[in-house]
């Protein structure tokens, strides 16, 4: 036996059943050295730990990782003022309701949570927690803090007790957290539970093998917080753990922060970081391109086709699993018939509609929640291609030799207007009259977004697709626009959710996705990568495909 | 006297129609789609949380009720909470309408003696090809819309040339300079639309003087023509442009939405339209009935110098 062999068998060893499966799955080669990684480092090998495996087997690094930093010649100097022009906030920023990307992007300047889920590695990462130990199932994980950790006012350090406090508020199924879209049926208050000063003990309802990732960096409102902190007013101080510190906020007009000398994370780069609110895009375009800012948190390739191939420009690419979801309703004809919601899939021809909207920063979807980017989506199953003569002949089995006529109610919000003229049309050669309705944003979600016959609606990036399965596709999901209730399904979905192998979860994804090819409760016809954009001059900026942007390692170089 | 007794008498009837005013906007504004706990919770968030918060608001109270609570707000001189920004509206609705106030002064500046000496100029040359240069262009600047050309200029001007900023956002502690500076570009525009109302209404006002016997009168008795002009023609020519020029007060100082959005400028246009998105009704009212209080006041303060120049209405003639 090797020596290489012998670390990994002193590896298993000490580790618990959840490791050991993943340790297991990459050394017969049925992970990928990137979803080793990542899947270790949810179930709570340390990375030291995980390089050391990987370098043990020799595994080839098939990581395509984007990045989304920048590195230009320069050197990362610390001292720099960066002006960032994004989204206003549309609310107060409250950690409990934020839910818009305005919000989240001031959340995350002094905010910060137990786990990092680091979009350049792909690596859910120890941030306010060292490390996290599942029992055998994964429902319940104890989570090791980082001591001597100082809250930007001085006052600290954080303990045990924040950490319950801030989980307990935003847990709370009688609470108004926009962090229960996630809870739900994961966790309750009476489930954290302090260990020690530096220890707390998640027991959740149901054992769940991703659980460090809900809780990281993805869940943007889980913030930790001084106990006994008063969320109503937290925009009045922004209190938190994070590398910055809040000099002012002007609702509407911006935010300004300087460093945290009290950082636990080490050296803060910029002395000053200076937040813009735009309402719109076209006024961050031309600030960026006129010198106002330097950077650009969250564009669409729509209207910023100017930045793109440009020299004066970086543009930072996060592939994501941003989506639109045309849902059909299940419950009310002509959709409940599974061959004539086949039939409206199949008059899309995807690639063209990618290449139109997103030119190359997006991916073909296939009627699933499976991104390409997730692990654990399963590339077996074939993917759904246009055939207008396929439905046409799926219609008049149906019944509609002739086709039928549906409305679409569907929100103005970035490209969606145009990809719904874009479904009207490629229906209407299949005989489908589209009757298309596009409203604004608060009247779709109050009015139509779960009523509507045909509704077509935004998701935004998730790095697991547990919600995704959940809330939109399961018989009692919140979010369930298409009224599809399929026992199958929900029993799929709750072995996936349960599982904790990689390749356990590819099997039932197979599964999963087969079953909504055939039954076509909703329409994914694409996923689209979240960009930013910066002068050429800056780098160490990280953004997140959801509008998350950590500035501590950002520069700008002369 | 007579004048003391016309000023409080548009006085009271500006406060019936500012009255009015805010029924109107109150009750319209029950119509429009959304909700506002769910504007600031959020699209996703619990049909019983979006409820529980409207409670907390007040807006599930009869809208009588929700109405008279406002309006004892507003006499006390309270504008009220926003509802999505959980903050009194007093410092938005100040800071907002300071803004545009100075724009639209920017923009009167530049607008008014520019259109006015154009419309004369024309009238004096009436039927001459500067006369129709000038009233050519003047129409092609009221059909070009203002966001059209403010992308032109921020392109040629703001990226290009790098000649003005372009935004209208100066930076903290600037002068009024500065703060000029920074509003010469999103004023271009304004000036392009209102160029043409202006400039024809001058024009009309001076043809029809220059054509009337008064004028006639004095240039028979002799007086040199800059004379007859500067006395006599002006004083009546601008008695219709003044009304003009008033009427748009409400344009430059709640309608330029666009304008703000493109210039990146927090002005009370955008506030206003970002809380009928909302359904934000404290910030929603208090914005309009400000935009309607300002447009009563730049109408008053135009039929007083309207009867300050009209000897006619000041001795209780007619015209």
């Amino acid at each position: 036996m090797d020596e290489n062999q012998r670390y990994i068998d002193s590896v298993r060893r000490s580790a618990g059943p959840l490791e050991s499966r993943v340790i297991d799955d990459f050394v017969s080669g049925r992970l990928s050295r990137r979803d080793f990684l990542r899947r270790g480092s949810i179930v709570g090998i340390s990375i030291p730990v995980l390089s050391a495996i990987a370098a043990a087997c020799g595994g080839a690094n098939s990581s395509s990782n984007t990045g989304s930093t920048t590195t230009p010649t320069g050197g990362g100097k610390a001292g720099a003022t960066l002006k960032i022009a994004g989204v206003v906030p549309t609310a107060a920023i409250n950690p409990l309701t934020v839910e818009d990307e305005g919000g989240l992007t001031m959340l995350c300047q002094t905010g910060e949570f137990l786990c990092f889920d680091n979009p350049s590695t792909f690596l859910v990462e120890p941030m306010l927690a060292t490390k996290w130990t599942p029992n055998s199932d994964g429902s319940v994980w104890v989570f090791d803090l980082r001591p001597n950790v100082m809250y930007n006012d001085g006052s600290g350090p954080m303990t045990a007790d924040d950490v319950v406090y801030s989980f307990q508020q935003q847990c709370n199924p009688k609470g108004k957290s926009n962090a229960l879209s996630t809870f739900t049926g994961i966790l309750v208050p009476s489930g954290v539970k302090k260990l020690s000063d530096t220890q707390v003990q998640f027991t959740l309802e149901a054992p769940n093998g991703n659980f460090p990732w809900i809780i990281s960096s993805d869940n943007y409102n889980m913030i930790i917080v001084p106990k006994g902190t008063d969320f109503t007013k937290w925009q009045s101080t922004f209190i938190g753990t994070g590398p910055f510190k809040l000099v002012s906020y002007q609702a509407k007009v911006g935010a300004t922060f300087v460093r945290n000398p009290h950082w636990w994370g080490g050296q803060v780069l910029p002395a000053k970081v200076e937040h813009i609110f735009y309402e719109t895009q076209t006024p961050q375009i031309n600030a960026l391109q006129s010198g106002d800012v330097d950077v650009v948190n969250l564009i669409v390739y729509q209207g910023a086709q100017s930045l793109f191939n440009n020299p004066s420009f970086n543009i930072l690419v996060n592939h994501s699993s941003q989506h639109r979801e045309l849902s059909m309703r299940c419950d009310k004809p002509p959709f409940t018939d599974p061959r004539v919601r086949q039939a409206v899939a199949l008059t899309l021809n995807r690639p063209q509609i990618v290449n139109a909207l997103f030119s190359t920063y997006g991916q073909v979807g296939n009627d699933s929640p499976f991104a390409p980017i997730f692990p654990s989506t399963n590339k077996t199953v074939p993917q759904r291609t246009q055939n207008i003569a396929k439905a046409k002949q799926l219609l008049a089995a149906a019944g509609h030799p002739n086709g039928f006529s549906a409305p679409l109610y569907t929100e103005e919000y970035q490209e969606i207007p145009q990809y719904a003229q874009i479904i009207k049309q490629s229906a209407s050669a299949a005989g489908i009259n589209i009757d298309l309705h596009v409203v604004q944003q608060g009247t779709y979600y109050n009015d139509y977004w779960l009523t509507g016959e045909m509704s077509l609606v935004d998701y935004g990036h998730r790095g697991v697709p547990n919600v995704f399965l959940e809330a939109p596709l399961e018989s009692t999901g919140p979010w369930n626009a298409a009224h599809f209730k399929n026992p199958t399904y929900d029993k799929l979905v709750r072995q996936y959710v349960a599982a904790v192998g990689l390749s356990e979860q590819q099997q039932i994804a197979g599964q999963i996705e087969q079953l909504l090819l055939n039954e076509t409760p909703l329409v994914i016809a694409y996923f689209f990568d979240g960009l930013s954009a910066t002068k050429k001059n800056v780098g160490g900026v990280l953004t997140t495909a959801m509008g998350q942007i950590f500035l501590h390692g950002a520069y700008a170089s002369a | 006297m007579a004048m003391l007794t016309f000023i409080l008498k548009r006085i009271g009837l500006a406060l019936i129609t500012l009255w009015i005013l805010s029924v109107i906007v109150f009750f319209a504004g029950q119509l429009l789609p959304g909700d506002p706990g769910r504007a600031i919770l959020g699209n996703l968030a619990a049909k019983s949380a979006v409820a529980h918060l409207d409670r907390q608001l007040g807006v599930d109270r009869p809208l009588l009720t929700q109405y008279w609570s406002w309006l004892k707000g507003i006499a006390q001189g309270n504008l009220g909470t926003s509802y999505t920004f959980q903050q009194p509206i007093r410092p938005f609705i100040t800071s907002a309408l300071t803004n545009s106030l100075k724009l639209a002064v920017v923009a009167f500046l530049m607008c008014v003696p520019l259109s006015i000496l154009a419309g004369v100029v024309a009238a004096l040359k009436i039927g001459t090809g500067i006369d129709r240069a000038i009233s050519v262009f003047g129409l092609s600047a009221i059909a070009l819309p203002e966001f059209v050309s403010g992308v032109f200029l921020i392109e040629i001007l703001g990226i290009w040339l790098n000649v003005l900023p372009d935004q209208a956002t100066w930076p903290p502690g600037s002068g009024p300079f500065t703060q000029i500076y920074y509003l010469i570009m999103p004023s271009i525009p304004l000036t392009l639309v209102l160029f043409g109302y202006i400039m024809r209404m001058a024009r009309a006002g001076t043809a029809a003087a220059l054509d009337a016997d008064y004028t006639r009168t004095a240039t028979l008795k002799g007086l040199s023509r800059r004379t007859v002009i500067r006395r006599h023609v002006l004083r009546n020519a601008l008695l219709p442009t003044i009304t003009v020029i008033a009427t748009q007060v409400s344009y430059l100082i709640g309608g330029l939405v666009v304008v703000e959005y493109l210039f990146h400028y927090q002005g009370i246009g955008g506030l206003i339209f970002q809380a009928a998105q909302q359904k934000d009704f404290p910030m929603l009212e208090a914005g309009i009935v400000t935009v309607g209080a300002v447009f009563m006041v730049a109408n008053l303060f135009a039929d007083v110098l309207f009867t300050i120049l009209n000897p006619r209405l000041r001795l209780g003639g007619t015209e």
